[in-house]
């Protein structure tokens, strides 16, 4: 209470700032980011955090229940699942962001394109998105990895291209609505090029909404990965991966359930966190919108 | 209206086409020569690569090719499974009810649950009771579906030894785990959707006018509140279909049951492309349809959908 009558000195007032801040204030936004720094560093500092070696077999330990030795028990080869626990977060959490960048970053620019330009590129650009979505699910991606083969590259990949209809569809609707706006005219008669206008006046004006799709799009992104995966068309084993330890260890579900358990319960606080954030970045951004969304 | 139908119509046909092409395009797209990639590079000799060109059509101009795929396939032909040298289109008619069980089962838990949580959430709004259905909500959202269905077997059938792990029937029993992995975290959504709905509803001037009349409450919530509330619900629910198609693909892989899901997974690994393509282009036309019906519901409910 008393820091609210402190005059504090650096507040900036930029909308991104107040948004930040917004954000940064939200009970459930701490839980979530604190959560999701814990994962990542768990993930990333696992060769200071455990003496095992993800992929060594050691078969005089299988299938140990979990112990002081080892956390989370071992596997059937005798491997710690403590080890592969953490080893499998840094790919999950790789897989669930390279997803998500991929995806952005076409769908973005499909969407740019398609919105600022118009015409008959807009009708097929639109088409297409339409032909896209139609695809239920996870479903594009399977299509895409029955193309591509399966691989832990191929399931990333397939990832990104299931995530570009959701971000054009954003963009291309954004773009509609700041294109007629009198500052773009301005910036037109002043001479601007297409692509400056593009990257200069009209992407930073959606980005606010852009925003909410890409952190939620995060956990979804995890998530499919995960499910990817899960199905075997991921990750070769011996690699560890959170959807491919828990499909190994579904064989030894009736004798050795921390071989599923874990995998699972790390997806789950991965996706956790990043949607408790994303509702709140959702929640500053529906405060501070400038930009109404137009159908 | 009739024009609203005529154009939503049309729209659909247009995408059909768009899937169909990229559905044809899969076998082309394939890196490097298809054959050798069906065949294996060990087992690839002249005579079964021409062969094989000659069974997929490979040997025609491309147009010829789409033109045959997309006749054959209106006639319900999706070719022959490489695997299996059977019919795709019987492959997967035997595969679908499995599929469609598995999703209206699930759809059922998420109703049901979804809005009685909702309902429970809306009328106790900002009481422990409300919290605590959006914090289970919210949980529900974030959980794998493989890793429910695992909680669930853990639970269900290592511990309570009730329901089986592998369930290949369409019975209660064999249903019973199987839907409700699938059908949580959809009732997760839609207690979410019920309990703003509700919300709403509440707020309107005719319940203050049912509650002015002197209506029991019970009827108030029942006859006025709930049956408007749950209108956006029913049309957001026929978009749903898509994360249940989808999601039957996990869920048939883990409990080891029959459906398309797992034939496609299955064909994938067996790059028995004829079967992927054909369960592909059967389920995204299954779902281009149900969007259709559910915008041409919508357009007669709503006049002002029609008129956009």
């Amino acid at each position: 209470m008393t820091s609210n009558l402190t005059p504090s000195i650096s507040h900036s007032n930029s909308p991104g700032m107040r948004m930040l801040r917004q954000i940064l204030r939200n009970r459930s936004a701490q839980f979530g980011g604190i959560l999701l720094l814990l994962l990542i560093f768990l993930s990333y500092a696992a060769p200071l955090l455990t003496d095992f070696d993800p992929n060594r077999n050691a078969p005089s330990q299988a299938l140990q229940p979990p112990s002081i030795d080892h956390f989370m028990g071992t596997d059937n080869l005798g491997r710690d699942t403590f080890t592969r626990f953490l080893y499998g977060g840094q790919l999950s959490l790789r897989v669930g962001l390279s997803g998500i960048i991929v995806g952005a970053v076409l769908g973005i620019t499909l969407g740019l394109v398609s919105g600022y330009f118009g015409g008959w590129l807009d009708s097929f650009l639109s088409w297409f998105n339409d032909v896209l979505m139609a695809f239920p699910d996870i479903l594009l991606a399977l299509a895409i990895i029955a193309i591509l083969g399966p691989g832990i590259n191929n399931a990333m990949l397939a990832i990104g291209i299931s995530f570009i209809p959701s971000f054009m569809r954003l963009t291309r609707s954004s773009v509609l609505a700041l294109r007629e706006m009198t500052y773009i005219e301005a910036s037109r008669a002043l001479g601007s090029s297409d692509i400056r206008i593009m990257l200069r006046h009209i992407l930073p004006n959606s980005v606010r909404t852009l925003l909410v799709l890409v952190t939620l799009g995060i956990g979804s992104s995890i998530l499919a990965g995960a499910a990817l995966n899960f199905l075997g068309l991921g990750a070769e084993p011996p690699t560890a991966e959170w959807g491919a330890m828990l499909n190994a260890g579904m064989k030894y579900v009736r004798n050795a359930w921390w071989l599923t358990f874990f995998p699972g319960f790390g997806i789950f606080l991965a996706v956790l966190s990043i949607n408790l954030i994303g509702d709140a970045v959702s929640d500053a951004v529906a405060g501070t919108t400038i930009v109404k969304e137009r159908k | 209206m009739f024009i609203y139908l005529i154009r939503r119509l049309f729209t659909s046909i247009l995408v059909m086409f768009g899937i169909s092409m990229l559905v044809f395009s899969v076998i082309h797209l394939v890196p490097g020569d298809v054959t050798t990639a069906i065949l294996g590079r060990q087992n690839v000799n002249a005579e079964k690569v021409a062969a094989l060109r000659e069974q997929l059509g490979l040997n025609d101009p491309i147009i010829v090719q789409y033109g045959r795929y997309v006749s054959h396939a209106l006639r319900g032909d999706l070719g022959n499974s490489i695997r299996t040298k059977q019919p795709v289109s019987k492959a997967i008619a035997e595969q679908l009810p499995s599929t469609f069980a598995l999703a209206m089962s699930a759809l059922t838990v998420a109703i049901l649950l979804g809005a009685i949580l909702g309902l429970v959430a809306a009328l106790r709004h900002g009481s422990w009771v409300d919290t605590f259905v959006m914090g289970l909500s919210v949980s529900g959202l974030s959980i794998p579906t493989f890793w429910m269905g695992l909680l669930l077997i853990l639970f269900f059938s290592v511990r309570l030894k009730l329901f089986p792990s592998i369930s290949n029937g369409s019975s209660f029993a064999d249903l019973f785990l199987p839907a409700l992995t699938l059908g949580l975290p959809e009732a997760a959504v839609v207690a979410r959707m019920v309990r703003a709905s509700m919300l709403d509803v509440l707020n309107k001037e005719y319940i203050t006018t049912a509650r002015a009349k002197g209506l029991l409450e019970q009827w108030v919530i029942l006859k006025h509140a709930l049956r408007n509330a749950l209108i956006p619900v029913v049309t957001f629910l026929g978009l749903q279909m898509a994360y249940l198609l989808g999601g039957a693909t996990i869920v048939e892989t883990m409990f080891a049951r029959q459906g398309i899901g797992r034939l496609a997974v299955q064909s994938i690994f067996s790059r028995d492309y004829p079967m992927v393509q054909g369960v592909v282009l059967v389920t995204a036309a299954i779902y281009v349809l149900i969007n259709t019906l559910t915008d041409i519901t919508y357009g007669f409910l709503n006049p002002k959908i029609r008129l956009q």
